[in-house]
């Protein structure tokens, strides 16, 4: 039984009036102070869609009703298909998904102990683990091929994905050509420009810069992108005490800013862009300003993303599940829960960054993906909450069952024992007997084992005619 | 309608009004209607237990080892093995066939857990054998005068407190003076009982879990009587 798109939203870090407080907070900020944007088109697309502009210092200050505008144009709801339909995904409203993320350099292997630098075939191996781990939903390209040439990165990125796994593929994109050249193979895969738009097989990931600043590279990147009419997620990363205010709601201002001035450049480029409001919004370590993936305070600021998200009726990409370990330990362990399982109580229409990513996201590891499907696995049941109606009260069962008896041989408790019970695909439940005669392995050793299993047996490849298709037509993709 | 009741018993449907592990089956006859059925049309009551009853609860073995089925599955299988049992007793004797024989349970006295001792005698049923259960806080007379009137092959005490395990030890004891002690097998479990302690009181073997009591008796074969 796989659990996806179950609501959320038992969990509520904010209540309504500090909710409408972050809010006004926000509609202040791009009122009275403005953010820059330091891309030309960019700039005169917000000029022309009645922002004021200080061109001198490129700030531009829109007032709240021309910012509830433009978000009120953007769709609440946006499908993101998998090749398989079944591995499609309603995002919306408080529907929780999961799925990678990135974009780690790294890959490490607890069972050798060795760190390296990521490669193609290591995009290649972990779409194929991800395709066989049924609690993540989505493909997010996980990690940079440092063995290809930066023109080349693209295509091979969303090929190794699109080739290896029939969930639907998300990732981010180096060059401007290289997300061109991504979108027309997706469209010779979807069958036609208009079945990609009518499908979406793969959706973009944009950036803005916190605090309050628009590049020019990726101000061109969303143009570019919210023109294609590709579903684009810009997602803001403020920083506790770095690049926002210390304060989690601090921290919360800012991430709502940062993220409405992508989806507002959206919806002036090309009204009705499917656009999700993101979240990677997380804290530092002041001893030494580092970027941190596994504090628990990531968790709420994600939950609460998930709120203001809901507030302001977009879908909603939030960052969670994640450490800060080198190794899997209890730490790995004790942080991609909380985490994960914070941003899904609270309704988060997808997780990303929620299996494999270890070390500040630097580095994905094979294991990881096999715990963290477990994780998963356990944090959907948690938000799939308690059923109560008569049925499971079970009144009439109790009766007959009646005082000193027992339920085990009862229909009932085969009728909801593995609806109502996660069944664990890693955990170890076996008596201390059992479990040694088994060779007494611990987690990460049977992660390692069903991860080898997995690619081993993995299938998935993308239909033979246009398969080859792609080959021949695009440029520098490596088979 | 062997092939049917095969299924039937991995779906744990003693009769049409059973749900079966997967949708669909509710309505359908169930093990008890089909046996009754094939019966009519004159398969003989060997080829049921062996082709249909038996070989259904091989399947559901199979699964329960490789953890795709839990406990209850392999209760609801081995009630309607055991139900469909009780309509072939009478036809058995035609067929040919021997009972597998009878086996006494008891959980003893001061002790009031009945679930291990309750889940052995349906997995028992499930696997021919006809199960007698005395019930639980049953004190070493009653089990001895049992096991005189009854005449099981095998007899099943269970204990899950450390205070009351000894108690199996007086049964046993009481049965070798009373002369009755060689006419039966003595089998004993529950969770502070083990092979040692079985062993040190003079039992003929411990099940560790229910399967391990069921593949007990079939190891202890027949008792020699």
């Amino acid at each position: 039984m796989v659990r996806k798109g179950l609501p959320g939203g038992s969990f509520k870090p904010l209540s309504d009036d500090d909710i409408e407080s972050i809010h006004q907070t926000a509609m202040r900020v791009i009122e009275e102070v403005g953010f820059q944007v330091n891309s030309e088109a960019a700039l005169d697309l917000f000029k022309e869609a009645g922002a004021s502009v200080d061109d001198e210092q490129r700030l531009v200050r829109l007032s709240q009703q021309r910012v509830m505008e433009l978000i009120d144009s953007a769709p609440s709801e946006i499908t993101l298909c998998g090749q398989d339909e079944k591995h499609d995904i309603l995002l919306g409203g408080n529907r929780v998904h999961t799925g990678t993320g990135g974009t780690a350099l790294y890959v490490f292997r607890q069972e050798t102990g060795q760190k390296q630098p990521a490669t193609l075939e290591d995009l290649k191996s972990i779409a194929k683990l991800v395709d066989g781990l049924d609690n993540i939903h989505l493909f997010l390209l996980p990690t940079y091929p440092n063995d290809l040439p930066i023109e080349y990165v693209d295509v091979n990125r969303f090929f190794a994905g699109l080739d290896n796994t029939s969930k639907h593929v998300m990732g981010g994109f180096y060059t401007l050509d290289g997300a061109r050249q991504v979108i027309r193979m997706a469209e010779m895969i979807a069958g036609s420009r208009q079945k990609l738009r009518q499908r979406p097989i793969i959706s973009m990931i944009t950036c803005t810069i916190s605090p309050m600043k628009l590049d020019k590279e990726y101000g061109d990147f969303i143009i570019a992108v919210a023109e294609s009419g590709i579903p684009v997620v810009c997602p803001a990363e403020p920083l506790c005490g770095a690049t926002s205010p210390v304060t989690l709601a601090g921290n919360l201002v800012i991430q709502t800013v940062d993220s409405l001035m992508g989806v507002m450049l959206t919806q002036i480029v090309n009204p009705g862009t499917p656009v999700i409001f993101g979240s990677v919004a997380s804290t530092t370590d002041l001893r030494d300003f580092k970027y941190l993936a596994g504090s628990v305070e990531m968790g709420l600021i994600n939950a609460a993303g998930a709120q203001m998200a809901q507030f302001y009726k977009l879908p909603f990409y939030a960052t969670g599940g994640m450490t800060d370990s080198k190794v899997l330990d209890a730490q790995s362990g004790y942080e991609s829960a909380t985490t994960s399982l914070l941003c899904a109580l609270a309704g988060a229409n997808f997780i990303h960054d929620a299996a494999g990513l270890m070390e500040f996201a630097l580095t994905a590891c094979y294991e990881k993906y096999v715990i963290d499907n477990e994780i998963l696995g356990m944090v959907m049941r948690a938000v799939d909450g308690i059923e109560v109606n008569d049925d499971t009260l079970a009144f009439d069962l109790i009766k007959q069952v009646g005082p000193g008896g027992n339920f085990v041989s009862a229909r009932h408790t085969r009728r909801f024992m593995r609806s109502e019970h996660y069944v664990p695909t890693l955990s170890d439940r076996d008596s201390r007997e059992d479990w040694e005669n088994r060779g007494g392995k611990n987690a990460w050793e049977r992660a390692a084992e069903k991860a080898a299993d997995i690619i081993a047996k993995a299938e998935y490849s993308l239909p033979a005619p246009a398969r080859q298709r792609v080959l021949s037509e695009i440029d520098g993709i490596i088979d | 309608m062997l092939d049917l009741i095969v299924q039937n018993v991995t779906q744990g449907r003693a009769s049409q009004d059973d749900e079966g592990l997967e949708e669909g089956w509710e309505g359908q006859p169930g093990v008890t209607e089909l046996v009754q059925k094939a019966l009519d049309a004159g398969v003989t009551a060997e080829d049921i237990i062996n082709k249909g009853l038996t070989a259904g609860m091989v399947i559901v073995g199979e699964k329960f080892e490789s953890k795709e089925y839990y406990i209850p599955d392999m209760l609801a299988a081995a009630e309607a093995v055991g139900a469909a049992m009780q309509i072939l007793e009478p036809h058995l004797a035609k067929s040919g066939m021997k009972a597998k024989g009878k086996v006494l349970m008891a959980t003893v006295k001061g002790d009031l857990h009945d679930i291990g001792k309750n889940i052995v005698s349906i997995l028992l049923r499930g696997a021919g054998y006809t199960v007698k259960d005395l019930g639980n806080d049953v004190d070493t007379r009653s089990i001895v005068d049992a096991v005189r009137e009854e005449r099981p092959q095998f007899l099943g005490l269970s204990a899950l407190l450390t205070s009351t395990m000894v108690q199996m030890g007086e049964v046993i004891n009481e049965l070798r003076e009373t002369g009755l002690r060689d006419s039966i097998k003595v089998i004993v479990g529950g969770a502070p009982v083990s092979e040692e302690f079985a062993r040190s009181i003079g039992a003929d073997g411990y099940g560790a879990d229910g399967f391990a009591a069921v593949r007990l008796v079939e190891s202890l074969g027949p008792s020699q009587q």
